[in-house]
Parts: C-alpha cells; sequence; structure tokens
C-alpha cells in the first residue's frame, strides 16, 4: 500500500506519488478555470500546496503499529529514521481568487456589474444563495429573477418591477420613472476564502456560522457585467509549469525503482 | 482518471454554442427588427474534496476547503430587446415602433404572433399583412382606389379616396407588450410566440399606456453590432483553443503515469 509507507524506499516512492496526485488536481482546477473563461462574475480557483508533515502520517502509523503490535508482530525498525524526516510530499487546498474581473459594457438595463466585495442575495430552493453574475431579467410576473429563475432578494423581500425604462444607481435603487421599485440587497463576507463554498449556476453558499454582512462600499454599475476574472495565459503557463513538475515527479519514480531493483539483487549471490 | 479531460470537454462545447449563436446574430444582421441574442455561461458541479473548517488533525482545521469544478455549461440565451437603428424607407406601409411593444399578427394557423418588423405590405385582398403573408391584427383593409396611406403615431391609419376632401379613417393599429419580453419564442420569420415566461400580452393603441409611437416610413434595422460579434467570436475561439491545450495536456500527463507504470 503507497499509504502505508514502511522503509526508506517506499516513502520516497509515497512522497512522489502526493507530488503527481497534487498535480493531477492542479489540472483539474485549471481545466475548470479554463472553461469558465466566459461565465460571468466567475471567480478562479487557485490550488496552494501544503507539506504533510512527517509526524502527521507518523501518527497514522504508530496507531497502526499499536494494531500490529497487539497481533504480536514486531513494528517496523525503521521508525527512528523516518521521524528524523520533517516533510514527506505535498498535500492540496483550494483557495478562489476573490479579485474583480474586468467590467464590459453591454448597455442591457438589466445587466449589474458589482465593483467592491459585495455579492447579490438570490432566493434558491435550498435558501440564500450568493453570485456576482448580474445578468437579470424578469419573470411572468415582473420579479427581478436570474438567468437560471431564481428570484433576487432586496432589501424588502423580491423586487416587482413594473414595466417601463429601469434606472439602477450606484447604491442599487430600481426606479422606473422616478418611482423606487425596489433596492437589490448587496451583502460581502469577511473571509471569503472560508465563508463561502462554490455551488453550480455561478452561486456561492455561505459555509456553517458565516454571516453575510452589509456591503456599503460595493457600487453596483448599470448596463456592465463582470467578465471572468480567468487569466487563460497565467493558466497556460501554469499548466506547462504543472507537466514539467509531473514528469520530473515520474522520473524519480523510475529511478527509486531502479535504485530498489539494484538494492534487491545485492543480496543475491 | 482525471476529470481535467471532460471538464474542458465542456468548455469546448459551451464555446461552439457561444460561436454558433454569434454566426445566427450576425447572419441576422440585416433583418428587419432582428433582434440579437447572448448565450449567458455559468459554471457545473462543485466536488467537494474537503470543507473549510474541516480538521486536517487534532489541533488545525483546515483555513480553506478544496473544491473541484468540473466544467461550464450555456445556462440561457438572453435576448437583448435593445432598439435597432431605423433606415428611412419613405414607404408608406413601413412602420417602426419608437419605444416598447409589438405588432400583432395572425399566422396562418390562427394563432397570434408578435413583431418588431413593420416591414407591411397588401395582399390580394388589400389587407396589410407581413413579408411572409402574416395579417396584421385587429385587421386592416386598405381600398383598391386609395391614393395614398397616412398612418399616425397613435396607429390610426386613414386614406385619401380620390374626388373625396377628407381622408378616410380606416381603422387603428394595437400594439401588445409583455412583463418580461425576454420571455418571448422566437419561431422564425422575425416572429416571437407568447410563453410561460413572457407573461400575457397587454394589447393597447400606440403612445400611450407604456406603448411606443409608430412612424411611418421606417423600419427598425437588426440590432446586432457586427465589431461586437467579431470581437466575441475571437475571444470564443481562443478560449476554444486554451480548453483544446488542457485536453492535450491532460493526455500527455495520463501517458506519462503509464510510463512510471510500464
Amino acid at each position: 500500500m503507497l499509504c502505508q509507507p514502511d522503509d526508506k524506499m517506499n516513502y520516497g516512492l509515497y512522497t512522489a506519488y502526493l507530488g503527481m496526485r497534487a498535480r493531477l488536481r492542479t489540472l483539474e482546477v485549471i481545466a475548470n478555470n479554463v472553461a469558465n473563461a466566459s461565465t460571468t462574475g466567475y471567480k478562479a480557483d487557485a490550488l496552494h500546496y501544503r507539506s504533510v508533515e512527517a509526524t502527521e502520517i507518523e501518527t497514522a502509523r504508530r496507531t497502526a503499529a499499536d494494531t500490529a503490535q497487539l497481533d504480536g508482530t514486531p513494528a517496523s525498525t525503521s521508525d527512528a529514521a523516518l521521524r528524523s524526516l520533517r516533510a514527506l510530499g505535498v498535500t492540496t487546498g483550494g483557495l478562489f481568487d476573490f479579485s474583480n474581473g474586468a467590467v464590459r459594457q453591454t448597455s442591457r438595463t438589466l445587466d449589474v456589474a458589482l465593483q467592491g466585495d459585495g455579492f447579490l442575495v438570490v432566493q434558491t430552493p435550498r435558501g440564500e444563495r450568493y453570485t456576482r453574475d448580474g445578468a437579470l431579467t424578469l419573470d411572468a410576473n415582473g420579479q427581478l429573477v436570474t438567468a437560471r429563475g431564481d428570484l433576487v432578494v432586496g432589501e424588502a423581500g423580491p423586487i416587482t418591477i413594473r414595466p417601463g425604462e429601469v434606472a439602477i444607481s450606484e447604491d442599487g435603487r430600481i426606479t422606473v420613472g422616478n418611482q423606487e421599485q425596489g433596492r437589490l440587497k448587496v451583502v460581502r463576507f469577511q473571509t471569503p476564502n472560508a465563508d463561502l463554498l462554490k455551488e453550480s449556476d455561478s452561486l456561492f453558499a455561505a459555509n456553517t456560522g458565516a454571516q453575510p454582512q452589509a456591503a456599503p462600499q460595493t457600487r453596483i454599475q448599470q448596463g456592465m457585467l463582470e467578465a471572468s476574472n480567468v487569466n487563460p495565459v497565467g493558466e497556460m503557463a501554469l499548466m506547462l509549469q504543472n507537466n514539467r513538475e509531473f514528469e520530473s515527479l515520474q522520473r524519480s519514480i523510475t529511478q527509486l525503482m531502479s535504485m530498489h531493483k539494484i538494492a534487491t539483487e545485492i543480496g543475491k549471490i | 482518471m482525471p476529470s481535467a479531460l471532460f471538464t474542458a470537454a465542456t468548455g469546448m462545447q459551451v464555446q461552439q454554442q457561444n460561436v454558433d449563436n454569434i454566426a445566427h446574430n450576425l447572419a441576422n444582421a440585416s433583418t428587419v427588427g432582428f433582434k440579437r441574442t447572448r448565450l449567458e455561461f455559468q459554471d457545473i458541479l462543485y466536488q467537494n474534496i474537503r470543507t473549510p473548517g474541516a480538521a486536517s488533525n487534532a489541533s488545525t482545521p483546515l483555513p480553506v476547503g478544496l473544491q473541484i469544478g468540473l466544467g461550464a455549461r450555456a445556462m440561457a440565451s438572453q435576448r437583448i430587446f435593445m432598439q435597432g437603428e431605423f433606415q428611412r424607407t419613405d414607404n408608406p406601409l413601413d412602420l417602426v415602433i419608437e419605444g416598447a411593444g409589438f405588432f400583432q399578427v395572425r399566422q396562418t394557423n390562427g394563432e397570434i404572433a408578435y413583431t418588431r418588423a413593420g416591414s407591411f405590405h397588401l395582399n390580394a385582398q388589400g389587407q396589410v399583412v407581413t413579408a411572409t403573408g402574416e395579417a396584421l391584427e385587429p385587421a386592416i383593409s386598405i381600398p383598391r382606389e386609395a391614393t395614398s396611406i397616412g398612418i399616425g403615431t397613435d396607429g390610426t391609419v386613414s386614406v385619401s379616396l380620390p374626388g373625396q376632401v377628407n381622408a378616410q379613417n380606416v381603422g387603428q393599429i394595437q400594439l401588445a407588450n409583455f412583463v418580461n419580453p425576454a420571455g418571448l419564442e422566437a419561431i422564425g420569420r422575425n416572429l416571437f410566440k407568447e410563453t410561460g415566461a413572457s407573461g400575457q400580452p397587454t394589447a393597447g393603441a400606440p403612445d400611450a399606456q407604456g406603448l411606443g409611437r409608430i412612424n411611418q416610413g421606417f423600419v427598425e434595422g437588426s440590432n446586432v453590432n457586427v465589431v461586437e460579434e467579431l470581437v466575441q467570436m475571437i475571444a470564443a475561439q481562443r478560449v476554444y483553443e486554451t480548453n483544446s491545450k488542457v485536453i492535450t495536456t491532460a493526455d500527455r500527463m495520463l501517458g506519462t503515469i503509464n510510463q512510471a507504470v510500464g
């Protein structure tokens, strides 16, 4: 088993395996970013690598070794050597890049772009969700909805807009012919990366315990949409680098395996 | 098998649909009364590999989680009902709606359809019809001997007849509007059909109750902006290429794994 290294040789193999696994994950993240290069309000994902401390692995092994001793089999003799190693490879965590995407003009009255760190609030069957995709529309009752049909939440519940030329101010007030129809609710999160989970359809869900706060600093721009903040050039460069690292790791596995073979052959007469 | 191959495939499919849509818009850059559409893209499905706040070991909760997305899809085609440019034709039966509203026409199957393409003609019976023969609703007939046709901003149709001093009123054009015009279904021939998303039509005389004014002797051009569509097409092509590079790389990495085992 790769996840139960029991000598130095397999230890190296395991390290290389973790490295390759992390780079495959990175490729999956790049693929999703590039696929969403045209998704309005999309926020790019990034992986950050964390080293797996040998002690973390050690705790897991110790438990296994204890069980082994109960069975009457001795624990591995190379424990001391293992403990001297500090880090043993890499694991991954996800981060969203919450920087604003480029804003492009559409001149459509129900398109809004958010300048700042705020989110629009939408009502879904699963509860309130948050989005930066401001391509809004009306439903058959004149209520403001997203392209998916979820109601947009205003400061005083759903917003019904009567026919006419719609104006949306920077603070989210929607007026038709000087008559206020409602005000968009805009919220922000203290630490978006820990507070939000991505869902499909350009929606974010609040993580357990996360509280949305009012976002008076966020300005609403009518007739504009926020493009995806994916940088295709950066993604391509990262993909090349990722691929080279993957190949190097593969070579180190080949190398370790040939060393293993030599070591085995030494014992032969 | 890493999901990257399939994720990149969704990216390519989305851009393919994008180019299909741009092609349709460009093909209709000269179609009277045409309203362009825009595809709305959204991300799909995330695999939650680790949730933020879950413990990595007893003492350190993870500050961030790990979610891996599985690509993009086109969620909706948004029709943009912006006014097209008015083109002067001086044809008395060419009409534009300045503002909101649709002409109502009766299709051959009896159903009412709605259009912004106000390029009308007379049929053999003297009825006002579209270029494809759908009669304006309510029906308006022009007497055969009429020497001129005048249509007012409120839709009143009057004709001059030989030997008569005063113009004779032969009817009034009615316009219809919807709560959500973007919810109308395009059925070809410049016509739209009511749907559950558009809401019920509210008909009325032009230049009243929020409906637009009628101008005679003009047609409303397509609202497709050719330059913008071309720029979008270039962007779509580049993103398509980038997605295909991801597929190539995913394939190369899978090949590398096979070497390691071999």
